[in-house]
């Protein structure tokens, strides 16, 4: 479940630990929850001194781990749910906790006016509130209530993940604001490389 | 290593060539004869893509426990796709279609996948191809109905194979190879 705790971030051998790094690192700086976590790079340190004049209380500073990018999943279709989750939750444990599965556009938005993530993988076709208008929803601060969606959630990467993926598809997906889109069936190198330049967004925009 | 674990073909034609790749060499560990069971999946289904699902499988039987909720799901979609055929409702097909596009793609069912996109297409006033086509609804509706009966053979041989993948059904005798 999602916490406000860090948790260890064991690099995943299969990526490039740097992206995460910096992505984690840029939310530390603008986030108060995050600002105890120090960037990987710096070196873990305990410390405890012999000096007579030491306040006897020790001082230990062990590194913070990063904490691992929470996601959100948003499809229809309960079977392609499940695979998603399962594939998360398999392949990416390491860097990727997954927070919150939704069924809808209008659900999610409601949870983006609670909780904050850090990462949503998005379904297109779905009823009532299609993927590219939850996106703009988002984008746009309407949450379809009397409730506003957190600031943070408003920025937040967007990955499409669809069989709607021809290329006027895709450029409609980057026009709203998503950051990527990853065809179905889901190709875990592809997902993976989609992640990662969608956190490098959030490393470089700050 | 990326591997690449879509099959890109959306024709729906047989895919039961040789040359069909399945990078991950698949040994069910469901099914009673990998060997036959391999050979029969070709045109059927995607290797490729459902051994990734098998792959996550643990104690919890995963893919047997998804692939059922499939066809379930499946079922419903085709009772309400007749439904939408009875009142003529082409855009409830389409997406009707679409919806079930997505979780036989995931599956990597391929002949349904196909059928489905045709059936998104066709309910939308397109051809097969996604291209935009001048047929009245009557010609589409024409169309689906053709479709649909396809479509439901495909998936009861979708379904069909899965359920010997699974040892839910007796392998069949083999004939001999030549």
């Amino acid at each position: 479940m999602c916490t406000t705790s860090t948790t260890s971030l064991l690099q995943d051998s299969k990526t490039s630990s740097t992206f995460f790094n910096k992505a984690i690192t840029n939310m530390s700086a603008s986030s108060p929850i995050l600002s105890t976590i120090s960037p990987p790079s710096s070196p873990a340190m305990s410390i405890e001194s012999d000096f007579e004049d030491q306040d006897e209380t020790t001082t230990t500073t062990t590194v913070q781990q990063p904490r691992k990018i929470k996601v959100m999943i948003i499809d229809d279709n309960s079977v392609n749910l499940t695979i998603l989750s399962r594939l998360l939750n398999k392949h990416f444990a390491d860097t990727i906790q997954l927070t919150s599965v939704q069924n809808s556009g209008l659900s999610a938005l409601d949870q983006l006016t609670k909780d904050e993530v850090d990462l949503i993988l998005m379904d297109i076709d779905m009823p009532v509130l299609s993927g590219v208008e939850t996106t703009t929803a988002i984008r746009n601060n309407d949450s379809h209530s009397e409730h506003s969606i957190l600031e943070q959630n408003m920025k937040v990467p967007i990955i499409a993940v669809t069989t709607s993926d021809a290329e006027e598809q895709r450029e409609l997906y980057r026009q709203v604001g998503m950051a990527d889109c990853v065809s179905k069936p889901i190709a875990i190198p592809k997902l993976r490389m989609a992640i990662e330049e969608a956190m490098k967004t959030v490393s470089t925009n700050g | 290593m990326a591997v690449e674990l879509r099959d890109d073909s959306d024709t729906g034609s047989d895919l039961s060539c040789p040359g069909s790749p399945s990078p991950s060499s698949p040994t069910p560990s469901h099914s009673r004869s990998s060997n036959n069971n391999s050979k029969r999946g070709q045109g059927i289904v995607d290797h490729a893509t459902f051994d990734q699902l098998v792959d996550m499988d643990d104690e919890d039987e995963f893919s047997k426990n998804l692939v059922h909720n499939y066809f379930e799901q499946a079922q419903r979609a085709f009772g309400d796709m007749d439904a939408a055929m009875s009142s003529s409702d082409l855009v409830a097909l389409s997406r009707l279609g679409h919806f079930l596009k997505g979780s036989s793609a995931q599956l990597g069912l391929l002949k349904v996948k196909a059928s489905c996109e045709k059936l998104q297409y066709y309910g939308q006033g397109m051809d097969a191809a996604g291209q935009h086509s001048h047929i009245s609804n009557e010609e589409a509706e024409e169309q689906i109905k053709i479709l649909l009966i396809q479509m439901r053979r495909e998936y009861e041989e979708a379904e069909t194979y899965l359920r010997y993948f699974y040892g839910e059904l007796p392998l069949p005798e083999s004939p001999s190879e030549e």
